[in-house]
């Protein structure tokens, strides 16, 4: 036995079988191959040296087939008995290359026919070869590998080479080392090195290898090492007997040269070395798909490079293949079929580039996996969206708190609150299901449908979870010691248990009538705050949760409805005290009104329009009218007085009127558009008997409010909506308006020209000039002329965008009493 | 939270209610380190743990100048938004 | 403690419960002495004073309509 455990007698055994032939009176390469698989099938009957269950390594058993059920998931279902197809997903990017591999497919099919058993090789090599190759003796062994159904046991015989998968890239280096040898050597020079083998071949061996593979990586040429270990055991007689009898030598190839056409069972884990080689292959040489599969690929060019001598029976062979698999070939070809070969050939070099370069990010997912993905983010896009809205709404405000409780706030016009919006989502969620439930199984659809129910179902409990855990509990531990208290982030540990208030009483009581002393004190007027918001927050959650329109016929839905009407009215009602627009007003009292206090605060402010959607028109018209009572003891009213000196008002109460303009005037003027004349009319009565009329004017709320509803009744008396007793009454008040406000037109604007926006002061006088009659409004272009000639004039000092905004401004009260600034020119 | 008893009962209960009711509000707020913090606040925890927006930061550094006598320096920082760690915090007073 | 002693002055809690809105001083471990009138106290001694002053050493640097003392800087509460 060798060190490699063959049965070193083996050669002698075959030879009988192949000494009638020398190599060069082969005339059919196929007939050696035929020969040779015969006797490869005898071997396998007889040789229990190389036996494949004496050196299989059991891996295969310990395969985890459990899971196999799911392949057709993750594949795509072909089944296991189909062939194996382009669509094959191995890559994932594999179709992108289904003509390549078609392409090679069709190539190897056309060779394989002259070679059924599946050695292509043996056609390509030229028999010649064979002379240097028989000088190995350990080829003997190897010649059931010409049989493709061998393949697989290139890995399994690891075992008994001890270093697993060597085996192959030795077996190939040493016959192309051969082959290239061959081709520069006659018969007589190989018959000398033969002779002299026995002997030289340890120093030989390493000598050639740098000169034929100089460019080799370091693994392969460690390969060759064993191979001089063994040699010496071979007594030269073999060597020469086997030479004379002409074995095959290309029987060597077979194992490497697996047909790509295979379904790749052993070698698939090389498959992106194989695609890394042939993208590093010249574009010169046409390299057959069987050579691509064999893994030294780069050893090629070199090999090839060398002249070949003519061969006869070996040319003729290839002239009728249309595949090149030798440089030689090329020899034969005419320019422009070169030149045709070399062009698809670095097509194919560069589209093997791109491959590897796009197989980075091969295997990480399918596109049954990215489809996966896609079908979760709808499957949540169409929860979040409402579809479950009508069974839960809880879930979907878990969903998307943040969006729901906006769009509750803002009073988003969603028209049909219970149509689900995510109609797309489901559409496509449906369709995408029926589209891969179509093309496989019913199995398949519903397996898909299962992927999103345990979806569901994981994402539920891990919310369940996450509910039970006790949230913010103070731990105690009750043990020998007693009651041991943990403190922890939420809840830091508290020193002292200190009773509530509750229980002094006393105490509490002695204290009341200092908080009761007013209503409008801060602290109190914070609480109210505080209750409102509590209240909208309640109001908005109820909204929220709203049952569907009930129908006549379900006495329970309108049960229900009935019930849930009576919770916003409760809270309407509730919201309202807290509001205390209703708490009587006190004449003559330095104590602002509670409302008018509420609106002091900037959270009170933003809170008004919230508050108008939970409010019905009554409510509404009772806060304009507060509004409007102490329009002169508002804070942005009271505090935005001009102050001789100041140019305009401090930062914080422009804070604060802005943030009355922003927040609550549009409520307000939502209101006002709507308004009867009657209550327009009154509000005016009111701003001129309650408030200090020529202060308000000078601020730019007051200047709003008057605005506001001078342009209303001017609106509805353009609509011909207002009766004429309204508006006598309406004209009586305005005169009066009119005439308080005479002397002070020019106070109004901001005391400098430059103070910035007066627009909203030509706004106002625009809506006096309309609403003015003729000699009222001679008596307005007096009172404010100046103010008009000093800002065409400042006008004139700014830049073109800047004065026309300023002009602007002017127009319109000047067209408001039909005049233009143009014509002051 | 929600107080559904009328407001004429007293709005503190706890300490705390103080600095809530001050949300959104412009706060005063004495820090370790003779540092003052005035700014709006936009959140707060158990712990006065802070969120100011708008802060006026004061720090003041007490100087021994040539007589040896302390001299005391305001450095003034602005912020535009400030997250308070609580262990810092003396005192809040909200800013009438 | 867990008794819930009736008797004055045994029980901390008490104390601090009964002095709830009376004028109080309030002495911090900076030396800083805050005297107004006891909102509430909880127990991590945060203390709310209303119309309270400040005492730097001795001398009135502040007033404050409302103040929130962090607890962890209170070295006593005494009913003035």
């Amino acid at each position: 036995m060798s060190f490699f455990g063959f049965d070193t007698t083996l050669p002698r055994d075959r030879a009988s079988l192949n000494d009638r032939r020398g190599f060069f009176e082969a005339p059919d390469p196929f007939a050696e191959v035929a020969r040779a698989r015969a006797q490869a099938h005898q071997d396998a009957d007889d040789d229990d040296v190389i036996d494949f269950e004496d050196t299989y390594d059991g891996l295969g058993d310990q395969l985890n087939d459990d899971q196999d059920a799911f392949n057709d998931d993750t594949f795509g279902g072909a089944g296991g008995a189909g062939p194996v197809g382009k669509d094959f997903d191995f890559f994932g990017k594999t179709a992108q290359v289904a003509d390549a591999i078609g392409e090679e497919q069709f190539r190897y099919s056309l060779q394989k026919p002259g070679v059924p058993a599946g050695a292509p090789a043996a056609a390509a090599q030229p028999p010649a070869e064979t002379a240097l190759a028989e000088a190995q003796p350990k080829r003997t062994g190897y010649e059931k590998y010409q049989d493709p159904g061998y393949i697989p046991d290139l890995q399994a015989k690891s075992s008994v080479w001890g270093m697993p998968s060597k085996p192959e890239p030795t077996s190939q280096s040493q016959s192309q080392m051969m082959s290239q040898a061959r081709r520069m050597m006659s018969l007589e020079e190989v018959e000398a090195q033969l002779r002299r083998q026995p002997a030289s071949i340890p120093t030989q061996l390493p000598v050639s290898l740098p000169h034929s593979m100089p460019a080799l990586p370091q693994p392969i040429q460690r390969v060759h090492m064993p191979l001089p270990e063994d040699f010496p055991q071979l007594p030269p007689e073999i060597l020469q007997a086997q030479f004379a009898k002409g074995v095959p030598p290309q029987l060597l190839h077979q194992p490497p040269m697996t047909p790509e056409g295979y379904p790749l069972p052993a070698h698939a884990p090389n498959m992106p070395l194989h695609l890394l080689q042939n993208a590093n292959l010249p574009p010169q040489h046409m390299v057959g798909p069987q050579r691509q599969a064999m893994s030294p690929a780069p050893q090629r060019p070199q090999q090839q490079q060398p002249p070949p001598p003519p061969q006869g029976p070996r040319g003729n062979n290839t002239q009728q293949m249309p595949v090149i698999t030798n440089a030689q070939q090329l020899m034969h070809l005419t320019e422009e079929q070169r030149m045709a070969y070399f062009m698809e050939d670095a097509k194919r070099a560069k589209r093997n580039h791109k491959i590897f370069l796009l197989s980075k990010g091969n295997g990480l997912m399918t596109p049954q996996d990215k489809n996966f993905i896609t079908r979760i983010q709808l499957q949540q896009l169409v929860a979040a969206a409402g579809n479950m809205a009508d069974s839960d709404a809880e879930a979907v405000l878990a969903e998307d708190f943040y969006y729901q409780v906006y769009s509750q706030i803002r009073g988003a016009p969603r028209q049909h609150p219970h149509q689900p919006l995510g109609h797309f989502a489901q559409t496509y969620l449906l369709q995408t299901g029926n589209r891969l439930g179509g093309h496989g199984s019913r199995r398949q659809f519903q397996s898909a449908d299962n992927h999103m129910q345990r979806m569901q179902q994981q994402v539920q409990r891990a919310v369940e979870a996450a509910k039970q855990k006790p949230k913010n509990k103070q731990l105690i531990i009750e043990g020998s010691l007693g009651k041991i208290s943990f403190s922890n982030a939420k809840t830091p540990k508290p020193m002292l248990n200190i009773k509530r208030p509750e229980s002094s009483e006393g105490a509490n009581s002695a204290k009341k009538p200092h908080t009761d002393l007013s209503l409008s004190d801060r602290k109190s007027v914070l609480t109210n705050l505080e209750g409102v918001y509590s209240t909208l927050m309640e109001m908005e959650d109820m909204e929220r949760t709203m049952p569907p329109p009930p129908d006549e016929n379900d006495a329970e839905a309108i049960q229900k409805h009935m019930e849930w009407r009576q919770n916003i009215r409760s809270l309407n009602q509730k919201l309202w005290r807290e509001l205390k627009v209703m708490e009587p007003i006190v004449p003559n009292t330095n104590t602002p009104h509670p409302f008018i206090a509420f609106l002091s605060y900037p959270k009170g402010k933003k809170a008004i329009p919230r508050i108008f959607r939970h409010i019905d028109q009554e409510q509404r018209v009772t806060i304009l009218t507060m509004i409007v009572v102490h329009l002169d003891s508002l804070d942005v009213v009271r505090r935005a007085q001009p102050v001789p000196g100041e140019t305009q008002p401090s930062l914080a109460v422009r804070e604060a009127i802005e943030l009355f303009s922003q927040a609550v005037m549009p409520s307000l003027l939502g209101y006002v558009n709507e308004a009867p004349f009657n209550i327009i009319i009154g509000l005016l009565g009111l701003v001129i008997a309650q408030t200090h009329v020529q202060m308000v004017a000078k601020t730019r709320i007051g200047l709003g409010v008057l605005t506001m509803l001078l342009s209303r009744a001017e609106i509805v008396k353009e609509a011909g909506q207002a009766t004429e007793r309204d508006w006598q009454q309406w004209v009586e008040k305005f005169n009066v308006l009119f005439d308080t406000l005479e002397p002070t037109f020019a106070d109004i604007f901001p005391s400098s020209i430059n103070a910035g926006d007066d627009m909203y002061v030509w706004q106002f006088l625009a809506a006096v000039g309309i609403g003015a009659s003729p000699e009222q409004q001679q008596r307005l272009v007096i009172a404010v002329k100046d103010r008009v000639m000093e800002t065409v004039t400042y006008s004139k000092t700014l830049p073109a965008d800047m004065a026309s905004q300023r002009l602007n401004n002017v127009n319109l009260f000047m067209r408001a009493i039909g005049l233009d600034v143009e014509l002051l020119g | 939270m929600a107080d559904t008893e009328d407001a004429g009962t007293s709005s503190v209960s706890e300490p705390l209610d103080l600095v809530r009711l001050s949300l959104d509000e412009i706060v005063f707020v004495k820090l370790r380190g003779d540092r003052e913090l005035k700014g709006r606040l936009h959140a707060y925890d158990s712990h006065c743990n802070l969120v100011l927006g708008d802060v006026e930061e004061t720090i003041y550094v007490v100087e021994d100048d040539d007589n040896e006598e302390e001299t005391i320096r305001t450095i003034k920082k602005q912020e535009e938004m400030l997250f308070v760690r609580g262990d810092s915090v003396v005192l809040i007073s909200p800013q009438a | 403690m867990e008794n819930g002693a009736p008797s004055e002055g045994k029980d901390p809690s008490a104390f601090l419960s009964e002095i709830i809105s009376a004028p109080v001083t309030v002495k911090l471990n900076s030396g800083v002495v805050y005297k107004g009138e006891l909102q509430s106290v909880d127990g991590y001694m945060n203390i709310a004073l209303e119309k309270s002053e400040e005492f730097v050493n001795g001398i009135l640097t502040r007033s404050y309509g409302d103040a929130f003392i962090r607890g962890n800087n209170v070295l006593y509460i005494s009913a003035q």
